[in-house]
Formats: structure tokens, sequence, C-alpha cells
């Protein structure tokens, strides 16, 4: 099997809090893999080491091949070329509308002429199922629209990874599954490796292939959908039947 | 005792420790003056933001000093019968002291502000991690134009404020004060060097660069949500305000 991603006894500290306590996690290339976990294990902590956004204390993430922990700047920014991140606001420009905001890696990495990024930018948009909102502001959007925004900027470049940090939080149950779904179609048409870090139970077994628990700065388990549907791991289970009874402290 | 060193240490630790931080920002942002691509757009919004629109604020700021100015040392002079040399006063200290630093605290006040408001907005909505998540450089794209427009608008402030400044010596001493227009006019061409106005450019630019830089750093360092984005602004315009007149000290020291 083929990674994207491996990362070697990854550890993190903020001072002495300690987050991750030595992570082991190989992402198959071209699946999508969710990674799970209760608030405060240090999920979005985990896909910022990914790509680079933070540096783990300890460890190592090897990216296509390359140790990305031991990069200088220079190289560390143009790897990051090869992923695109969905943020959990979505982090739109508030200052630029929707056609900058898409444009605005189009702009600052190809020499495209005017004509083409306008094409690109609209069919970004309709990808995600949007159009005629080129002009609005991000102010201007709803919560979802914003995430698809979001979600069109951050596939503008075609990233060879996708990497989502709570796509569906704070999300009605109808745009929940739209964003499911785009999540596939994107994954589906763009051949691309896809991370989500997720809450949402429904989406994660519905849609990964491959998932990921996290809990106590380590992972407890990883496997298919189905390993996680007939697991005894007792963190699973109490974390997939929503019980406050079990190993899972609540903090 | 180790209370007593932490007490005196802790805070000495921090400012060297924010003083280098700031000596490297700034060091890699002229570093990055001159790395491709240009944003000239940017350094366009940035010279009308913390220029242009600063206009209204150090034309104000500018005639009223030198207004006041006047008056204060119609005072003084009057006693002695050299109100002539009022406006020698007011010119030499409008160009050398009171130009650069009130339009640099004015523009403190204003842009430096506005500056850290923003990029702290950035920094904890995660517009910065967008930026670098897609590979830009949040200095190079976020301070570079911020700083390189400070440098260039900062002596143009000046030299409006220093003028209206001359202006509104000069309006109240004749009109109001009822002083020898020609005596006035005389002894300010007499004693007012180009070197006095010069120094007050260098200082200038000194606090173009100092405003602008405590407003990105404080952006950049901004962390918590609204609440710290409100902190982080009035600590940049204090901080600012504070370094405005350390710097305008030893380079008044250094020109004198």
């Amino acid at each position: 099997m083929e990674y994207a991603i491996e990362c070697f006894d990854l550890h993190k500290s903020f001072g002495t809090h300690k987050i991750h306590k030595g992570i082991d996690l190989k992402i198959v290339k071209g699946a999508i893999t969710y990674i799970i976990g209760p608030s405060g294990t240090g999920k979005s902590v985990l896909l910022k080491q990914l790509c680079g956004l933070m540096s783990p204390t300890k460890g190592k993430v090897i990216v296509n091949g390359q140790d990305i922990t031991v990069m200088k700047p220079e190289e560390l920014v143009n790897m990051r070329k090869t992923f695109g991140i969905l943020f959990q606001n979505a982090a739109l420009f508030d200052s630029m509308n929707v056609y900058e905001n898409v444009a605005f890696p189009l702009v600052e990495h190809t020499k495209l002429p005017k004509n083409k990024i306008d094409a690109i930018v609209a069919e970004k948009l309709r990808l995600v199922g949007l159009s005629n909102i080129e002009e609005k502001m991000p102010s201007e959007l709803s919560g979802g629209m914003r995430k698809r925004v979001g979600l069109a900027r951050a596939i503008a470049l075609e990233p060879e990874i996708m990497l989502y940090d709570e796509p569906t939080t704070g999300l009605d149950p109808i745009m929940c599954d739209v964003v499911d779904n785009l999540i596939n179609d994107t994954q589906k048409q763009l051949g691309i490796t896809s991370i989500v870090i997720s809450h949402d139970i429904e989406s994660t077994l519905k849609i990964a292939d491959y998932i990921a628990m996290l809990y106590d700065g380590k992972v407890v388990l990883y496997g298919t959908a189905e390993d996680f549907k007939t697991t005894d791991n007792p963190y699973v289970k109490q974390f997939f039947s929503a019980s406050k009874e079990g190993p899972i402290k609540i903090m | 005792m180790e209370k007593v060193l932490s007490f005196f240490g802790r805070p000495l630790v921090n400012i060297v420790e924010v003083a280098g931080h700031m000596a490297l920002l700034f060091y890699s942002t002229i570093k990055l003056v001159f790395k491709k691509p240009f944003r000239t757009k940017l350094l366009l919004k940035q010279i009308e933001f913390i220029g242009a629109n600063s206009m209204s604020v150090i034309i104000l700021t500018g005639s009223f000093t030198g207004m006041v100015f006047a008056f204060q040392s119609y005072i003084g002079f009057h006693k002695f019968g050299a109100d002539q040399l009022v406006g020698t006063v007011v010119a030499l200290a409008m160009a050398r002291e009171l130009g650069p630093v009130l339009s640099a605290i004015m523009v403190a006040a204003r842009a430096g502000s506005a500056i850290t408001a923003e990029i702290g907005t950035m920094k904890v909505t995660e517009q910065v991690d967008a930026l670098n998540a897609m590979a830009v450089d949040p200095v190079h794209y976020l301070f570079v134009p911020r700083i390189l427009a400070g440098l260039i608008v900062m002596p143009m402030l000046n030299a409006v404020t220093v003028f209206f400044g001359i202006v509104g010596g000069y309006l109240v001493s004749i009109k109001v004060l009822g002083i020898n227009k020609t005596l006035y006019l005389d002894y300010m061409y007499t004693y007012i060097d180009f070197e006095d106005f010069a120094n007050g450019m260098i200082k200038s630019v000194v606090f173009g660069g100092v405003v602008t830089l405590v407003g990105c750093y404080k952006g950049f360092m901004t962390r918590g949500g609204a609440e710290g984005v409100g902190r982080a602004t009035t600590e940049s315009v204090v901080m600012a305000c504070v370094l405005i007149l350390i710097f305008d000290y030893i380079l008044t020291a250094f020109m004198f």
C-alpha cells in the first residue's frame, strides 16, 4: 500500500502540557481517512503538524517520502503547495470578496491570465454548488456557504492532499450531508488523498475508508469503518455510543 | 532572594525577548522587501490608509500645536521684548521635535492600532494560518507592504505637520498677537536651517518604521479571540508611543 503521509512517534507539548505522546499513523494515498476523538485531544494540532504549519516537539512526519520536520522554511513553503486545507471556520480573507478569495492561490502561485483564472474560479465554485456569488463578501455568507467557498479556495490549485478541520461542525443536518457529499465527490473527481477531522460519527462511518481514533495523545484504534463497527475497544465503544460512562475521562 | 531576582528578572527577560523578536522580524521584513512578487497594489493601499487617510488628523494636530506654541512662547519672549523670535522658536520646535513626534503618535493611535487589530483578527480567525497553508509567507504578504508604507509616508506626514504648525504659529502671531510681520519672517528665515528640517525627516522615517513594525508584531502575536485582539491593540499603541519617545531621545542625542 502506498502512503501519502507517515508519522512516527510524534510528540507535541505546549509548555508542560503534553498533547501528543507518541503518535504513529500512516495515511493511505488516494483514500479518505477520518481522525476522530473527543474534544481537546489535539486533532487540529495533529492536522497542523501533518502539513508543517506546526512542528512537533519530537518525531518525524514524512510527506511523499520527505521528512518535513527537518525542512528549511523555504522548502516547507514549497511543500505546502501539496496541501489544500479547509479550516474550521473556513478562514476566508474577510477583506476580499468570494472571487478574490478563490482566485488568491492562483494569483499568488501561477502566471495564468485573468480570463483563465476567472474560468477556474467559476468552475471550482460550481464544483462546490455555488454560483453567482463572486461579488459577495464573506460576512454576507451563511456558515455552510463559507465552508464551501473555503473548499473551492482549497482545491483551486488542485492539491494532492486535502485536509478538512471539522467540516460539518456548526452546520444543520442537511448542510452536513451536502458537505459530506462534497468531501466524497471532491475525492472521487480529483482522486486526491483526504484527511478529515470530525466528531460526527454518522458521516465518519458513511464516508471514511480508514479511521483513526485519538485519545490521551495516542492513536487508540486505526482501521476501516467495518473494523470500528465491530470492535470491542472500550474507548471507541464509549465514543460511538455517546455515553459518559467508560474509560474516556470528561475534561 | 529568589523572589526578588524573579521580580526584577522576569520583566527584563521579557523585554529582551520582545526586542530580539522584533529585531528579527524587522530584519526578515527588510530582506523580503526585495523578494518577488512585489505587491504594488497592497503597498499603495497601505500608503492610502496610513498616509492619505491620516491627513485631516495630521493637519489639525499641526495647526493647533503651532497656534498654541505661538501663544506660549510669546509669554516668555514678550518679557524680553523679543516678540519677533516667536516664529523662529515655533518653526524650530515644529521641524526638529513636535512635527515628527506628534505626527508619529497620531499615526500610532490611528493606523498602528488598526494594523494590530486587522492582523490580530486574521491571526485568531486562522486567516494567517490560511496564508501559510497556501504557501504565502505572512511576513511577506502582511508586514512588507505596511512597514514599507510607514517608512515612505511618515516623512510626508511630518512635512505636512511642520508646514501647518508654522502656518498656525504665523497666523496667531501676526493676526492675534500683532507681532511685526516683516521682522517675524526675517528672523525665521535667518535662524532656521535646512538641517533642522532634515533632522526631523530622519526621525520621522525611524518613527514610521517603529509604528508599523510594532503594529504588525503585536497583531501577529495576538492570542485568544476578541479579548486578545483588544488587548493587543491597546498594547500596540502604548508600546509604539513609548518607543517613539525613547527613539526620539536617542536620535536627538546623536544629531545634537
